[in-house]
Formats: C-alpha cells, structure tokens, sequence
C-alpha cells in the first residue's frame, strides 16, 4: 500500500475536487491534467519502461482522435465503437513502426518516430476526400453515455479519472510482471538482455504496439472532449514532445512520474497563459521559454525525474533511521 | 554437447575466425587462449547467435544453431558472459539476476527465489540490493556469471571473468567454477590467466589469427613450441620447469 501512497493522494484528490470546487475553468484544467498525464503514462509503457523514446506519439494520439471523429461523423458510429477501431488501427501503426525500427537506437529512433507522425499529418491534412483535410473535423455532439457526449465538466473529470487510473495499473503491472522486468533488461543493455534468453526485438514491439493503443484510446477522448480534431494540433511534434516531456520531468519509467509531470507541466502552461495572456504579441510565446528552462534544470539536476528523485530521497531517510 | 564445424567469421577483409572445428563434451572444461585479437571473444559470438558464421556451423546437441538468434540459444541451455561486462546498471543486483532467471521460470516470485539462491551461491548476498553500477570490476564480472547462472545453463562460456581480479577474488572465482563444474555445468573460458587456466581447464585450443594452432591437455599445451612462440613466450616455459 506505501508504495501506491502517491497515488491513492493524487488521484483521491482528484475525485474530491469536483465535490468542492465547482468553477468551470479549474474543473477545465483537472480534466487536461488527468488527460495529459494519461497519455504520458501510455507513452512512458514504451519510452519509459523499455527505453523506446519516442518522440512521435502524437501520431497514435491523432488516430484515436480520428477515428472516432471520422466514424461518428460519416458511419453515426458511437465514439466507443470508434475508440475500439482507433486502438485496432494504432496498434497495427505501432507494430509496423516498432519492427521497421527496431535496430534504431535512441535519437534514430526518436527521429524516425517524428517522420513517422509527419507522414500522418501529411496525409490527415491533404486526403480531403477521406479526412476533410486541413480544415479539420468537427465532433458531432450528442448527449449521453453511449456518445460520449456529457455536457458536465464533472462527468469529463470521473471519466478521465477513470482512464488515467487504467494507465497507471498498466504502469504498476509493467513494474512487477515478468515482461516488465524484462524490458527493463532490454532498456538497460540490449545485448545482454539477448544472451540471457530475452526475445528483445519481439517485446519491443509489443510494448510500442500497446503504447500505441493507450495513446490513441486517449486521443478519442480527447476529440470527444474538446469536440473538434485539427490535423496540425493532433499530429503535432509539439505534443509528442508533450507526452515524452510530461514523463521526463516526473520521472521515466515510474508509473506516477507522467502524472506528477503532468500537473507540473499543465497548471504551469495553464497559469502562465493566463499571466501572460494581454501582453505585448510578441511576448505570447513566452511560457514556452519557462517550460524550456524548467526541462534544462530537471534534466541537468535530477535526470531521473520529480518521482524518481523523492523516491531516492525517502530510501534513503529509511535507510538512515533504521541504522 | 557443442560442436564446430569448420567455423569461420570475416568482417570485410578481415577473417577472424578462419575454419576452427571444436567439440566440448557435456561437463567439460574446455579453454580457450591466444594473444589479443586472435579471435576468441568473435568465436563466443558465434557461438552464442550474435554473429551468425559466413561458413561452416555449429551444432547445439546435434542440432544446427548456426543461424538461430541468441535468445534461442539461451532457451536452448548455452549462456555466455561478456568480457566487457554488460550489467543492467540501473538495477539492484538481485533484479539483475532474476531477469536471468525470468527465462526458465514464468513467474516472478519463483524468479526471485531463485534470484537469492544464485546470489548467494556467488556470494553476492551483501550487495543484493545495491545497483549494479555502484559495484566494483571484480563484483560485476561475479555478477556477469550470477546472471548467467540464473538462466540454468548447460554450457556456459566465461568470456575473462578473472581479468582484473584481486588474488582472493580470483580464488573465489576458480572455487565458484570448480562447484559448477562439479554440478555438472560444462564450461568454455576464454582467459589469459595461465595459472588459472592450467587449474582448471581439462583441454586447452589455442587460437592464434583466427585459426586453431593448437588442442590438447593444459600439460601438452604448455610444451608445445607453436603456441611457446606464438602466446606463452619463453618466460612462461622456465618459469613452468
């Protein structure tokens, strides 16, 4: 149970704020919150825990998003149906991508990652006829469960919660399960992990594949939320670099690390928007200057996250006052 | 039983393994010499499915493995160690173990048993939960056995496992071999500790630009002029007489 103590805090305060707090905007930004850090949590199953940097995400992200979209849009499909179709097709997406770069390591893979993500832009933004091209697609809304259309902000916080809850079990499980040992082992030495009986090529694919289908369940719920999908936000690099960032600063490869990055990263983007937001045009830009110097001084000073870091620290306490 | 037939490997222009034909019967201690680049630690890659052979093959218990990847091999029951140890340094020491021992046992507390057990049979036991890269060389090259170890191999190549060794460290190496061997573990040590070697090898092939010059009992290998010139050098024969 002390070991799930972050969590039981973070996300029990999460259930209890909509009882308090009743303030659209604030409930706006929990819910961001809770979302943001649920696809890092997806993506730190392949960046994090099998050392599969990747800086493209946004492409599994954009085909959740997408799909539901397309599918409500053209067949009257539920959104639900279209999350399923989004995991269906991201999964493939991610074991085409996961085998033709297997041998790439670290920045090669990061790079061939963002190709990759750009290849979906392109075509999301060009295929007029099959994704209504640059100009994006409206979510069509339409009340009640089985639509996923909830016109509450507190309905948006529970369902989110409960998605980030999922990811963070996957997480846990992936921390104590015999393939999440070892893709430890892959993450840490390849080769060594190979002689000792590890099919690595084999689990790193899975574990992309299934990073994928996280990501894109979330990229549903994200279209269904915001009720619009635009190709140059969803397939962005700027929210790969999201995803992968959020995990960064809480802590690779620790299954609270995206949360706790997330609520850094979020409210910080959030209130400096605000702070910043009838100043000069030229100065609008400015909170992406702080979030770059923030990410310089977590990962010179304590590279392996916010999580990371505390862990160490309370360890260490034990150690000293058992002695 | 491992057999090689004709073995040789070339990169580029470059053959570093050329035409080498070795058998080590099921709980033997085979040893493998020869100077630096003679193609020794290139064999163990061979054999152990990272290198697959341009020609000639090898033969896991009557069976082709020449082609087969080194996860399979592993599975198959030879494990090998690398001469630049490769810990998972981020990792306490049992964790590193018990993903050894993940290949055999499917589920982790059985793993984690095992782990212990391997650990302390390496007498690692005081540093169980310290991360492998906090570990001294001497440590990690342990280590790099224990890990191994925990797969339950057959075979199992120790690539300079006694290089850099302080004199009891290298005794407690030469014991752990010894207790394996005795467990009935066969062994192919590539070391260029002789002493060591003449202890505990009970055939010795001398490697000598990529090819065999040499096969025979630590005795005979020790008075064979070939490998006196090639490797041993002159000191090495006084000394011994």
């Amino acid at each position: 149970m002390r070991r799930h103590a972050l969590a039981v805090g973070f996300f029990g305060a999460a259930a209890l704020t909509p009882l308090v707090i009743h303030d659209g905007f604030f409930l706006d930004s929990l819910v961001l919150i809770l979302m943001w850090g649920a696809v890092s949590g997806a993506w730190n199953v392949a960046g994090g825990y099998a050392g599969q940097v990747s800086l493209g995400h946004s492409a599994f992200f954009g085909i959740g998003a997408y799909s539901a979209a397309l599918m409500a849009t053209r067949l009257h499909a539920s959104p639900w149906l279209g999350m399923l179709a989004g995991a269906v097709v991201a999964t493939a997406a991610g074991l085409v991508i996961g085998y033709l770069s297997n041998r790439l390591k670290g920045p090669y893979f990061a790079l061939a990652t963002i190709a990759f993500s750009q290849v979906l832009l392109i075509v999301a933004s060009r295929w007029r006829a099959f994704t209504a091209g640059s100009e994006g697609v409206p979510v069509p809304f339409r009340p009640g469960f089985w639509t996923l259309g909830f016109a509450s902000k507190v309905s948006w916080v529970y369902l989110v919660l409960c998605l980030a809850l999922a990811i963070y079990l996957v997480q846990v499980y992936l921390e104590r399960s015999r393939i999440g040992y070892q893709l430890a082992g892959v993450r840490e030495d390849e080769d060594a992990a190979q002689a000792l009986g590890i099919p690595s090529r084999r689990l790193k694919v899975r574990a992309i594949a299934a990073s994928a289908a996280l990501t894109s369940v979330c990229g549903t719920l994200w279209a269904q939320y915001v009720g619009f999908v635009d190709p140059f936000y969803v397939f962005s690099v700027d929210l790969s670099v999201r995803f992968a960032l959020n995990a960064i600063i809480g802590g690779v490869g620790t299954a609270m690390g995206p949360f706790v990055g997330s609520l850094l990263i979020t409210s910080l983007e959030t209130t400096l928007r605000a702070v910043f937001s009838d100043i000069r045009g030229g100065l609008v830009g400015i909170y992406l200057i702080i979030y770059g110097c923030l990410l310089i001084v977590v990962v010179r000073l304590i590279p392996q996250g916010l999580v990371g870091w505390f862990g160490q620290r309370i360890r260490a306490a034990r150690r000293y006052a058992r002695a | 039983m491992l057999e090689l037939d004709a073995v040789t490997k070339r990169f580029g222009g470059l053959t570093a393994v050329r035409e080498v034909s070795l058998r080590a019967g099921p709980g033997e201690i085979v040893g493998i010499i020869g100077p630096n680049g003679a193609g020794k630690t290139t064999l163990f890659n061979v054999i152990s499915g990272f290198f697959a052979p341009d020609e000639g093959r090898v033969l896991l218990d009557g069976r082709d493995v020449s082609r087969m990847p080194a996860h399979e091999i592993c599975a198959l029951g030879l494990c090998r160690t690398f001469q630049i140890v490769k810990p998972f340094g981020n990792l306490s020491v049992e964790d590193n173990v018990m993903i050894g021992a993940l290949t055999r046992l499917t589920s982790v507390s059985a793993a984690r048993e095992e782990a212990r057990r391997v650990v302390a049979l390496c007498r690692l036991e005081p540093f169980a939960a310290s991360a492998a890269r906090s570990l001294p060389i001497g440590l990690r090259k342990r280590l790099e056995v224990a890990r191994a170890l925990a797969t339950r191999p057959r075979l199992l190549l120790l690539d300079e496992v006694m290089a850099g060794l302080n004199a009891t460290e290298l005794g407690e190496m030469i014991t752990l071999i010894r207790s394996l061997h005795g467990e009935g573990v066969g062994l192919i040590i590539i070391e260029h500790i002789m002493a060591a070697m003449m202890r505990l090898a009970q055939r010795i092939v001398v490697l000598h630009h990529g090819e065999k010059i040499a096969e025979g009992t630590p005795e005979s290998i020790a008075s064979d002029r070939r490998v006196v010139d090639a490797y041993l050098g002159e000191e090495f024969v006084l000394a011994d007489a």
